[in-house]
């Protein structure tokens, strides 16, 4: 696991050629020894046209560290947690709140939305039902961000695990996350809006969900 | 959860297990900022206590010898009692510095408080102030506080400070003003990438990180900063307005 | 006869886990993070909270936290704002809270919305405390770390910056303390031009961070 925990809110990691990481822009905190950085095109695959176009909006710049020393990563004072991927299965994380990973993993921009196809996510993401969310296959570690820190609760089958959308950070494993509105939910009042559109996560593997609802 | 009171209230700590709140044991006088006390206990049959501006005349003659920073003098007070002082500073870790016979430089906005036995200075740098001597104070970060030394490259929002290390190259003159209209962001140091440029530090010392956080709102940077437009010419203003339009959208999106 | 108290625990430190068994609790709005199981969430408005008289107050103060019903078979998860959790017991006894700190409430407890006053003019903040009363267990909110639990005693009156104020316990006089001193500690910062200052018998919770 390259990825070291400095604090809560702090990792480390050490660059070298062939051991390259992947970074949000403005992510970089320090660094010692000889380290480049250089922005790289965030992957768009799976969605085409259309979509793809009104994804770009949505896309958060990655900038690629190569050479040989250390770089030490945090962002805006949130809590980072580092996650293994490949284990149990991908890393599915809320676009936003991906921070670094190794280059070796491979990142898909995927789009959660109510209704599958393009077709579904394009209406989607008119309405607003839904998100974005970036997905990493391969073996490797991958740091995410979120507002006070997460808990990791188990997914099970033969369970459903209810998350608000607001809350979701990621999940690993073979885990299947589907949209869906809470009927009984009436008289929303104020801006409880996570209790009226949920994510419903079965199959086998782990959520991570952040103390707060707020966005990044 | 137990409740604490005078008898069991540290002297001069965190209270325990939080970092994020320290008490000062108060005899006699403390230079603090305001706006960072959330509670005190004033000690029993004592005089009480009291927090007087730097600028009121009673304490002029021992505040002027220590305390040379005008520009930030309407943020600090002197409490003046007997008592316990329970600080916070909006949700950041506090802890407590021991500097001896040293020199440090570090953000104003996160000093809080220091012993009357510091000398407290305006850096050159915009928004830091230099701390001399031998005394006790206590900063603020955003997470807990990262020691490293040079040679490093920082980004300016993760640093806290430096100390006996000679400043970053990286001057509040004119060569940093034309190297930030230059738009040659993270070239100046020879690094080629679009993340912003860094303060890059040599020689022999201690240089203090904490994880990134959004722009801190310090009113006498920006005071600072607006002097120096004055010596802009229309190329440079305008240049200057779009990085600042820029920087201001980005910052908006979040 | 004591009565049973509902499970509430901790996930680390901002997390509050609550099982239900066909029961129900009371939370604030928006703080339903992640649940397993069948569980309804209400408004609870007329009827749902305690009375008429306490619904049509929330309303006409516009309190800002407004408590939801949960009910069912499962475990819920609660959190707000990455705030720190903190668990207090009644027993039969009265807590003061201020209202935005209030993240979960037991069953069997009853709430009233008070008026605190001349607070807030300046902040447009705080100006509503809700008392608790009864059998059960609170959770409370605490802003920028650990809440910090001081013990008030008639040797030893604390004054308290009111937002950094979360709750109060026991017998306590709360009196509104205007003094020059408290307003030069305040400097250029948008603090509020007083302080709270509390004598008699009890606790009282503050949080490292002011609103």
């Amino acid at each position: 696991m390259p990825f070291e925990q400095v604090n809560g809110k702090v990792v480390s990691v050490p660059v070298a050629p062939g051991r390259e990481v992947l970074a949000r822009r403005g992510a970089m905190l320090a660094y010692t020894g000889q380290v480049q950085f250089a922005p790289v095109r965030a992957s768009a695959g799976g969605m085409g046209g259309m979509a793809g176009r009104m994804m770009a909006g949505e896309q958060v710049q990655m900038m690629v560290a190569q050479g040989q020393g250390t770089v030490h990563y945090g962002y805006r004072g949130m809590y980072l947690t580092i996650i293994e991927v490949g284990q149990m299965g991908p890393l599915t994380v809320e676009a936003d709140r991906l921070v670094a990973h190794d280059a070796g993993l491979q990142a898909t921009l995927v789009f959660l939305g109510s209704q599958g196809g393009i077709r579904g996510a394009v209406r989607g993401a008119v309405s607003g039902q839904g998100m974005f969310t970036t997905q990493l296959h391969g073996y490797g570690t991958a740091v995410v961000l979120s507002h006070g820190g997460t808990i990791a609760l188990p997914v099970q089958p033969g369970q459903t695990t209810t998350v608000d959308p607001q809350a979701f950070v990621a999940h690993v494993g073979q885990v299947n996350a589907d949209i869906a509105l809470n009927a009984s939910w009436r008289d929303a009042v104020g801006r409880g809006s996570g209790e009226a559109i949920q994510l419903k996560m079965t199959g086998n593997g782990t959520v991570y969900v952040q103390a707060s609802e707020q966005k990044i | 959860m137990q409740p604490l009171d005078p008898t069991s209230l540290p002297d001069n700590d965190n209270i325990p297990g939080n970092h994020y709140a320290y008490c000062v044991r108060l005899t006699g006088q403390l230079f603090m900022q305001t706006g960072r006390m959330i509670a005190y206990y004033p000690a029993p049959n004592g005089p009480g206590i009291r927090f007087e501006p730097l600028t009121t005349a009673s304490v002029s003659g021992f505040v002027a010898a220590q305390f040379s920073a005008p520009l930030y003098a309407r943020d600090w007070v002197v409490a003046t009692g007997q008592g316990h002082l329970i600080l916070g500073d909006r949700g950041y870790d506090i802890n407590s510095y021991d500097l001896g016979d040293g020199n440090l430089t570090l953000r104003a906005a996160n000093l809080l408080a220091y012993d009357a036995t510091l000398e407290l200075k305006q850096s050159i740098v915009p928004g830091f102030l230099t701390l001399l001597g031998t005394g006790k104070f206590l900063a603020s970060s955003s997470g807990p506080v990262i020691f490293a030394e040079p040679p490093i490259r920082v980004d300016p929002q993760a640093l806290v400070g430096w100390a006996d290390c000679p400043s970053p190259s990286h001057h509040y003159d004119a060569g940093w003003m034309s190297g930030f209209l230059g738009g040659a962001m993270g070239m100046m140091f020879g690094v080629q990438s679009g993340e912003e440029r860094q303060y890059d530090f040599t020689g022999a010392g201690t240089v203090l990180l904490q994880s990134s956080e959004k722009t801190l709102a310090d009113p006498h940077l920006v005071q600072q900063l607006e002097g120096q437009v004055g010596a802009l010419d229309v190329p440079g203003l305008s240049h200057l307005q779009s990085v600042i339009a820029q920087r201001l959208s980005s910052q908006q999106q979040h | 006869m004591i009565p049973v108290m509902q499970a509430f625990r901790l996930s680390g430190s901002r997390v509050l886990e609550v099982d239900l068994h066909g029961d129900a609790v009371r939370a604030a709005h928006g703080a339903m993070i992640a649940y397993t199981g069948d569980v309804a969430f209400k408004s609870a408005g007329m009827g749902g909270g305690d009375g008429l008289r306490a619904a049509l107050k929330r309303r006409a103060t516009g309190e800002s936290v407004s408590l939801m019903h949960c009910s069912g078979h499962g475990t819920v998860y609660f959190a707000k704002d990455a705030m720190e959790v903190l668990l207090v017991e009644l027993a039969g006894d009265t807590l003061k809270v201020e209202s935005e700190q209030l993240l979960a409430l037991s069953d069997k407890l009853s709430t009233d919305v008070a008026f605190a006053g001349l607070r807030g003019m300046s902040s447009g903040q705080g100006l509503f405390t809700t008392t608790v009363t009864g059998y059960g267990t609170a959770a409370l909110l605490s802003s920028g770390g650990p809440p910090i639990a001081l013990g008030v005693s008639p040797q030893f009156p604390l004054v308290v910056d009111p937002d950094a104020f979360i709750a109060s316990q026991g017998r306590l006089n709360q009196t509104f303390v205007t003094d020059v001193s408290w307003r030069n500690l305040i400097g250029e910062s948008s603090g509020e031009a007083f302080s709270l200052r509390f004598d008699g018998h009890g606790v009282v919770y503050i949080q490292p961070e002011e609103r």
